[in-house]
């Protein structure tokens, strides 16, 4: 009772003044939410200018007026200050939208923000994410059957109604059909929507008012549906390495927290990647099937770390295990595609840290030659057993396919000349580039 | 179903004084507004009266040349077809199917929103709808959430009593035999 008192002693001017600024990145279905509600409220806000994701909401301003650092976020005219997509969107919708009078109505409303959030997001995300290649893709994951157990009971009930709450759109459609964006976008193409009549009728419906096509222009619906690249997710690694090696240093020690950390670095991929951590294995380690042999990773790293070049690559070839062991050329496929030597360094690191669980039983020496738009990634890699060993776990496979594999024959002297090449860190690629950076996966 | 009362019921949802409406020696429905000028015919009416509102049903039936001409269409499809039509038993099961199929894929006649288009038809084919047992709704679900939807608005209604289309809950039974 106590709120209906409040909303219906705002007057309809009252309402309309209510303005700010909306920060976030461009394209963000969840910032949509707010800006479509704006859009019937007649709510004025304004978007900020020049906000760089990552770095405008890790800024000490921002972090002071939003602690948290996520977007999509506002600030009111009169300097209050409001986080989370769906209140910013209740703040700036009408009586209509919020459901009316009739606390019900209202509480339906909640009901399918809630459904959003829960229901809709965690599928879409964990179907979506990696083939936009911002997460690694899950393998044995049903990502399909679980968005469509989804998407079933959405169609199931526009059969008998045209919009989720009542007569007229509320913020249970803006809600509910922002959270579907992804889905329409790039993965529901003309012969898996099929099944969905009563969904796309009420989907094509909300995206055709005036209101939401002031807000989402140029939106097509799914022609053809992405597949997956793992070259994506490499790159998108490299991009936003930095950010990120530090959570995955912590990973090593604190396996706990992990789940946190992920939170704080990632605010936009919250869903998923607590998605993908939840349904994350516990994995023995796949070498564990394999004959141990005489050579010692840790005994040989001891040596390589602590020694000069000149012995510790001689105890590597006088303790190297052929029976048991093998050593490997790996080199990057997509060299011509390099821009910043950092950037590859990042993609080279990255690698290393999803190789993670590998590191007991390998060892490598990855190494960038040439310079900022000229370059070319390639390393030698040595690990338990005589065949591929990315293969053995879904945890590896993330990156191996953008390289090609060779393997080496321990006993020629060409290899020789490679390890030690590799192993000291100099000389050149084939085309002649020279030694730029290298890194040790150890 | 070109008659006078369905003038009014569309006046009063236009939120506009419909003037006096009624038949003239040639049985056409006219309407004599406010200035003593005269307006004949049910779809040139129904123009007239959207024009003079500014309710959103009516501004969305001028959204565009095309919206409006195909508004217009709708308007000749209700008087010309749905409304003798419905009157033959033959003739509505099809006009039913037909309209069935269109609601499938969408929300409304025209465009994406509400328009006179919605009002004619569905005052033209009440009776029709009226006359449906349960077990013959439940082979129009799609029509059915249409005209479910515009009745239950206030100011389409205007305090007739509500259709029940509560029975097509019953497909949660047995959906294998639903769309």
């Amino acid at each position: 009772m106590t709120k209906l008192r409040v909303s219906s002693s705002f007057s309809p001017a009252e309402i309309t003044m209510s303005t700010g600024t909306l920060y976030t990145y461009p394209e963000n279905f969840r910032a949509y939410k707010a800006l479509i509600a704006a859009q019937y409220s007649g709510a004025k806000v304004k978007v900020a200018e020049d906000f760089k994701f990552g770095e405008s909401n890790k800024s000490a301003e921002f972090l002071k007026k939003f602690p948290f650092g996520k977007v999509p976020a506002f600030e009111t005219a009169d300097g209050k200050y409001l986080s989370e997509s769906n209140a910013i969107a209740y703040f700036l919708a009408n009586e209509q939208l919020r459901g009316g009078k009739c606390p019900f109505a209202q509480a339906e409303v909640l009901q399918w923000t809630s459904f959003a959030d829960n229901e809709i997001l965690p599928v879409s995300c964990a179907w979506v994410f990696p083939l936009l290649g911002i997460m690694p893709q899950q393998k044995n994951a049903n990502v399909k059957q679980d968005a469509e157990v989804v998407l079933q009971r959405l169609n199931k009930k526009l059969l008998d109604v045209t919009y989720l709450v009542g007569e007229r759109i509320t913020l249970a459609d803006i809600v509910v059909f922002a959270s579907l964006l992804h889905l329409y976008q790039y993965v529901l193409e003309p012969s898996v929507r099929r099944d969905y009549v009563n969904l796309n009728r009420w989907f094509v419906t909300i995206l055709n008012q005036p209101q939401v096509q002031a807000v989402v222009k140029d939106f097509k619906l799914c022609e053809k549906a992405l597949v997956y690249d793992p070259k994506k997710y490499a790159e998108f690694q490299a991009k936003t390495g930095t950010k990120q090696q530090q959570p995955a240093k912590q990973k090593e020690e604190k396996k706990p927290k992990e789940k946190k950390e992920a939170k704080k670095e990632e605010p936009e991929e919250l869903d998923a990647a607590d998605e993908a951590l939840a349904a994350e294995p516990k994995s023995k380690d796949p070498f564990d099937a394999l004959p141990k042999g005489t050579f010692n990773f840790d005994d040989f790293k001891r040596v390589y770390s602590n020694e000069d070049e000149s012995k510790s690559i001689p105890y590597f070839f006088e303790k190297f295990d052929p029976e048991n062991y093998s050593i490997w050329f790996g080199s990057y496929k997509y060299n011509e595609e390099l821009s910043k030597v950092f950037m590859s360094c990042n993609l080279i690191t990255g690698m290393f840290q999803r190789l993670d669980k590998m590191r007991k039983q390998a060892f490598a020496s990855v190494c960038l030659f040439g310079e900022d738009n000229n370059s070319s990634i390639s390393g030698v890699w040595v690990w338990r057993g005589q065949e591929l060993a990315f293969p053995l776990s879904p945890d590896w496979q993330i990156d191996y396919e953008v390289y090609d594999w060779k393997k080496l024959d321990p006993k020629s002297e060409e290899t020789k000349k490679l390890v030690t090449q590799y192993f000291s860190w100099s000389g050149t690629d084939k085309d002649g580039r020279k030694f730029n950076q290298g890194k040790i996966f150890k | 179903m070109c008659d006078v009362a369905t003038v009014q019921k569309i006046a009063n949802c236009l939120g506009v004084v419909p003037g006096e409406i009624q038949l003239n020696d040639d049985q056409v429905v006219t309407r004599i507004g406010a200035q003593n000028n005269r307006v004949t015919g049910f779809a040139t009416i129904l123009e007239s009266l959207a024009v003079e509102s500014k309710s959103e049903i009516a501004q969305n039936s001028i959204a565009s040349p095309e919206v409006q001409a195909q508004v217009y269409q709708w308007i000749e499809f209700a008087v010309l077809y749905v409304g003798p039509g419905s009157k033959d038993k033959h003739v509505s099961k099809q006009l039913l199917a037909d309209l069935n199929n269109l609601f499938s894929s969408k929300s409304y006649l025209v465009g994406h929103f509400l328009t006179l288009a919605d009002l004619a038809v569905f005052y033209a084919i009440g009776d029709l709808i009226k006359s449906l047992s349960p077990v013959d709704k439940e082979n129009y679900l799609n029509l059915s959430r249409w005209y479910d939807h515009l009745q239950q608005r206030p100011d389409i209604h205007q305090g007739e009593t509500l259709l029940n289309f509560t029975t097509i809950y019953l497909h949660n039974w047995a959906t294998g035999t639903h769309l």
